[in-house]
């Protein structure tokens, strides 16, 4: 069990370092949008590539910043039952919930999605659009993120297998995120 | 019910177990699409390579530009909420309005629309109000539920108002344009704003003492001084207001990057109050990434389920039952409201923009109801679901906030006067349609037969007669005449209207 | 068995709301079903159904669903060829476009190269020459053309980038509030029909013809290479006449929609400019270039375009003499008010 928690903790730390990554680009995101209005308004001048750039950093957000959102417990629920009921049945729902939910569901997202970037990497796919990006970063990391959420996923059932064990503690508070 | 088959049904059915199950709302919608993926397949509705769209249609909502205003309209909400604005502008409000009864709900609610012209998502809105004047209220004698409840719908009021995250999202579901969704919105908040400020007239010509007005010591002095005060205060709001709409309708930035240029703007205020640290900057990014990834991952969960129930003819089956509802269009427009106004009850806005609205656009547009009118509608309705008890957003961020002298039901209580104006508009709405389309502009009438086109270089010299010469080579391979001959048609010249 | 129940889908690229062009694969469903006595059936997905639109064709390549109806040239990005496919700046006009797709090479030697991608094409359906697009002020010399931020996508955006253009790719809910606002200058759609329901005409008022880059340009039906060499011959019959009764019955639509469409928007106050002599010029020559840089870098394109460009000649040459001629004279009786 101890050798499984040090391979959770080492997830955790993956998918922290990333989601703060991802945080950043948020700010990056914004400062490149209002600089394309910017530029384009008083400079007339305006690339597609600055705004596919854009949703290229949204994409990452998106799906790189998952599994730190897992981790952190912030994936909007439902919580008419997970918020009456008590922490050990909690660890319960989130248990039978990752086998049987969340980590068949992303690997087979992450089965498909491979293909789907090689095939564009394969064809050097490009933008269609004049003066736009390549294609296949943007595929490959829908691929990468699906196969993080996979590992966040095996962590967090772990943390809560050694929570029922009496041998780590994990905080089943759920708060709805603000909007 | 079953004239597509059991599955559609089922499917329905199996969603709100598994969402009640109490795992995260994405994984478990991706769990229930894939999961009756694989009976499809069984059942044959559709081969295993099928379920291969998936790739295409998650690709197709990271691309969708429109998106982008998700993280860009929560960094702002998230920078606003601690940046001093709203305090300064319901400091200098709540003094002016001070001396008559309802005068701090009066300016709870005109900062709320302010607030509301600014950015356009509710957190901000309800937590700073919420910190500010709450307070305030209750050690003044205010009525408890009164006060959280004014609050809480002061706070929504940011999503009808332009610019708004929920009609960003509804244009994009609708497949209507943002900028027509913002100016059918006007006339709705103007309605709604009206409709709140009467309900406190009328509470304090009829319950005075729920509603008191502040004592002089607690307001200050009446004088130009206070009213310059209040309006110097009001100019950061001013500057971000264009900021976000202003340079939407210059044509600096589109709707999306407004948001972004609001982004910088609320960064400017909160540097002039000496605010801006990197620790809050920090906060704001992480909170941001968390919260779109989050929403977005809904959308990602709600593709899964939607293309395996496009797959086992739900779109069929959905539109089968909802053109059957009776009362022709106004029938579905009552009948839609109503459940969505349930729907509310357990659903938050994005979940019934992206699992709910598309199912509904095709039967809208095949009973020949004016989208943007219908997206309004919804939205008004929507809003209703910040404000349901128990577990509306807004009631939630309150009760965070409030005193424990405040019950818990008091905020309960509280929220349905409120909830029941919003029904009371949603009805005004639906029965006045001019409400919303007044302020799109309409196509002119065209009297078809008085158009008359004439596209010039035909004939010679563009007059009338003979035929052109066209300067052809001879099939002989013997020299062309040169170009420049009269009659050679200029195809440059713009046509003649009506000549 | 003779008649085998098949039933397939077929996700298309464009919204119910473009109705003609939406129509296209409707019909393709209706006369498959009626010929084969309901044997053969297709069910039709507007974009975004199964997969966005301009991924139907990715779909199909992949198996996700049997067909699309889509536009050849959304997939430039994966090879500039699939441009030819639909059409390229200064191509053919609708007419040459189907005899060169059907008696000419264009079918064969443009299905040898979507074999590649496990597709089998078909043209089903036309526009016919489209409208260049809303313009918010005049343009009348190749220097206009400098700056002007405009929404118009693909190989087209390549050649008027190559005269100041600025080509940009903005989302379909961006465009009209972007126009309106200044925040683009000018966009390209499709023609008076279907630009008059999307209200351009309220926010930039010069109307600018002829798409110099969609001189007539084919819709496609593709089906996955495999679906396609798996169904029974009389099956492949039924569907083959079926895409070219849309391809024909869509450019019917349009004959007989956008004359009306062009006289309201010119009641609502579109004011119409044809493209300058120059301005056609410049990006006639601009697009010589830009066919010159892809045919250096791709056997595909270079084969195929050249097979159209000898067509064109010929094609050309034989329009002046029959329809130009035929069609000037008449022309001049309609305004001379004698038709
Ligand atoms: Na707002
Ligand atoms: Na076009």
């Amino acid at each position: 069990m101890s050798a499984l928690l040090r391979f959770s903790s080492l997830i955790d730390r993956l998918s922290e370092i990333i989601g703060k990554f991802s945080g950043y680009l948020v700010l990056f995101c914004c400062l490149v949008s209002a600089g394309n209005a910017l530029i384009r308004y008083t400079f007339n001048i305006s690339s597609n590539g600055w705004l596919e750039i854009q949703w290229y950093m949204f994409a990452f957000i998106v799906l790189m910043g998952a599994a730190h959102t897992l981790r952190l417990n912030e994936h909007v629920r439902v919580d008419l039952i997970y918020g009456a009921v008590s922490d050990t049945k909690r660890l319960w729902i989130d248990i039978v919930g990752l086998t049987v939910f969340l980590i068949p569901a992303c690997a087979y997202l992450a089965w498909i999605c491979f293909p789907f970037f090689w095939l564009s990497w394969m064809q050097g796919e490009v933008s269609s659009n004049a003066g736009g990006l390549i294609r296949w970063p943007v595929k490959l990391i829908i691929f990468a993120g699906f196969a993080l959420l996979v590992l966040q996923g095996l962590s967090e059932l772990v943390k809560r297998i050694a929570a029922l064990m009496g041998l780590a503690a994990v905080d089943t508070t759920y708060e709805k995120p603000l909007q | 019910m079953f004239a597509y088959g059991v599955m559609p049904p089922l499917m329905f059915l199996g969603m709100i177990c598994f969402m009640l199950y109490g795992f995260p709302v994405a994984f478990s919608l991706a769990a229930v699409g894939l999961f009756f993926g694989i009976l499809g397949v069984f059942t044959g509705h559709f081969e295993e390579v099928f379920l291969q769209a998936l790739p295409f249609r998650i690709f197709g909502i990271v691309s969708n530009d429109l998106l982008l205003a998700i993280p860009f309209f929560t960094f702002m909400g998230s920078i606003l909420e601690r940046c001093g604005l709203a305090e300064d502008l319901l400091e200098g409000t709540g003094k002016l309005f001070g001396a008559i009864p309802g005068g701090l709900a009066y300016a709870v609610i005109v900062v709320g629309a302010i607030l509301g012209a600014i950015t356009g998502t509710v957190a901000a809105s309800v937590i700073t109000m919420g910190v500010i004047s709450l307070p305030i209220m209750l050690k003044y004698g205010y009525n408890p539920r009164l006060a959280t409840g004014v609050i809480a719908a002061s706070g929504t009021i940011t999503q009808v108002i332009p610019p708004s995250l929920v009609l960003i999202v509804l244009a994009d579901q609708l497949g209507r344009s943002v900028g027509d969704m913002y100016l059918g919105a006007i006339g709705p908040s103007i309605l709604q704003v009206t409709i709140f400020l009467l309900f406190i007239l009328a509470l304090s010509i009829f319950r005075p003492k729920d509603v008191p007005a502040l004592p002089p010591e607690a307001r200050g002095e009446m004088n130009a001084a206070l009213v310059i005060r209040v309006l110097w205060g009001m100019i950061p709001s001013i500057v971000l207001i264009f900021i976000v709409l202003g340079t939407l309708f210059l044509g600096l930035a589109t709707p999306t990057e407004a948001g972004a240029l609001g982004v910088v703007g609320a960064m400017g205020i909160a540097a002039m109050h000496r605010r801006l640290t990197w620790d809050l900057t920090k906060q704001g990014m992480q909170t941001t990434m968390r919260i779109t990834s989050m929403v977005v991952f809904i959308l990602i969960g709600a593709t899964c389920f939607s293309l395996v129930f496009q797959g086992m003819n739900g779109g069929l089956w959905v539109e089968h039952l909802l053109s059957h509802v009776p009362g022709g269009a106004l029938g579905f427009l009552i009948f839609v409201n109503i459940f969505i106004f349930f729907l509310a009850f357990f659903l938050d806005f994005f979940e019934i923009a992206f699992i709910v609205i598309p199912m509904l656009v095709p039967v809208a547009n095949a009973l020949g109801i004016d989208l943007i009118w219908f997206g309004v509608l919804i939205c008004i309705n929507m809003q209703t679901s910040f404000m349901h008890p128990p577990f509306g957003f807004a009631l939630f961020y309150l009760r965070s906030i409030a005193p424990k002298s405040v019950k818990t039901k008091d905020i309960y209580l509280g929220a349905i006067p409120w909830l029941c104006m919003q029904l009371i508009l949603v009805a005004i709405v639906i029965f006045w349609p001019e409400s919303v389309t007044y302020w799109l502009e309409k196509a002119p009438v065209v009297d078809l037969d008085s158009i008359k086109i004439e596209i010039p270089g035909f004939g010679n010299g563009g007059g009338t007669g003979g035929m052109p010469n066209f300067g052809l080579p001879p099939m002989d391979g013997a020299p062309a005449q040169q170009g420049g001959l009269p009659g050679t048609p200029n195809l440059g010249e713009p046509p003649k209207i009506n000549p | 068995q003779e008649n085998p129940k098949i039933n397939w889908r077929l996700t298309s690229s464009f919204p119910k709301s473009l109705d003609t062009i939406w129509g296209g694969a409707e019909d393709i469903a209706k006369r498959v079903s009626e010929a084969t006595g309901g044997n053969f059936t297709i069910q039709t997905y507007a974009a975004g159904e199964i997969v966005p639109g301009l991924q139907a064709a990715d779909a199909v390549s992949a198996g996700t669903v049997e067909m699309c109806h889509t536009c050849s040239y959304y997939y430039v990005g994966k090879d500039p060829t699939f441009a030819i496919g639909t059409a390229i700046p200064f191509g053919l006009n609708a007419r040459l476009t189907n005899a060169w797709f059907y008696e000419g090479n264009g079918n064969k030697l443009l299905n040898e190269f979507y074999a590649n991608h496990k597709l089998y094409g078909m043209i089903a359906g036309n526009t016919g020459a489209q409208m260049g697009g809303w313009f918010r002020k005049e343009i009348n010399t190749v220097d206009d053309l400098k700056g002007v931020k405009m929404r118009i996508a693909g190989l087209a955006g390549r050649v008027v980038e190559k005269l100041g253009v600025v080509p940009q790719q903005i989302a379909g809910g961006d465009i009209y509030p972007a126009l309106e606002k200044g925040t683009i200058d000018a966009a390209e759609w499709i023609g008076p029909y279907d630009d008059q329901k999307l209200g351009f005409y309220k926010v930039a008022k010069y109307y600018y013809y002829p798409a110099f880059w969609e001189g007539g340009p084919a819709i496609h039906a593709f089906v996955n290479l495999d679906k396609w060499n798996s169904l029974p011959k009389q099956y492949q019959a039924a569907l083959t006449d079926a895409a070219a009764y849309a391809n024909t019955n869509m450019m019917a639509k349009y004959d007989l929609k956008n004359p009306l469409a062009v006289k309201q928007l010119v009641g609502q106050g579109t004011v119409l400019r044809p493209f300058s002599q120059d301005i056609l010029d410049a990006c006639f020559n601009a697009s010589m270039e830009v066919y010159k840089d892809i045919s250096a870098s791709n056997e595909w394109f270079k084969k195929i375009y050249e097979d159209q460009v000898a067509f064109k000649k010929e094609g050309y040459l034989w329009m002046q003499l029959s329809e130009y001629t035929y069609d000037t004279f008449m022309m001049i009786q309609q305004r001379n008010g004698k038709l």
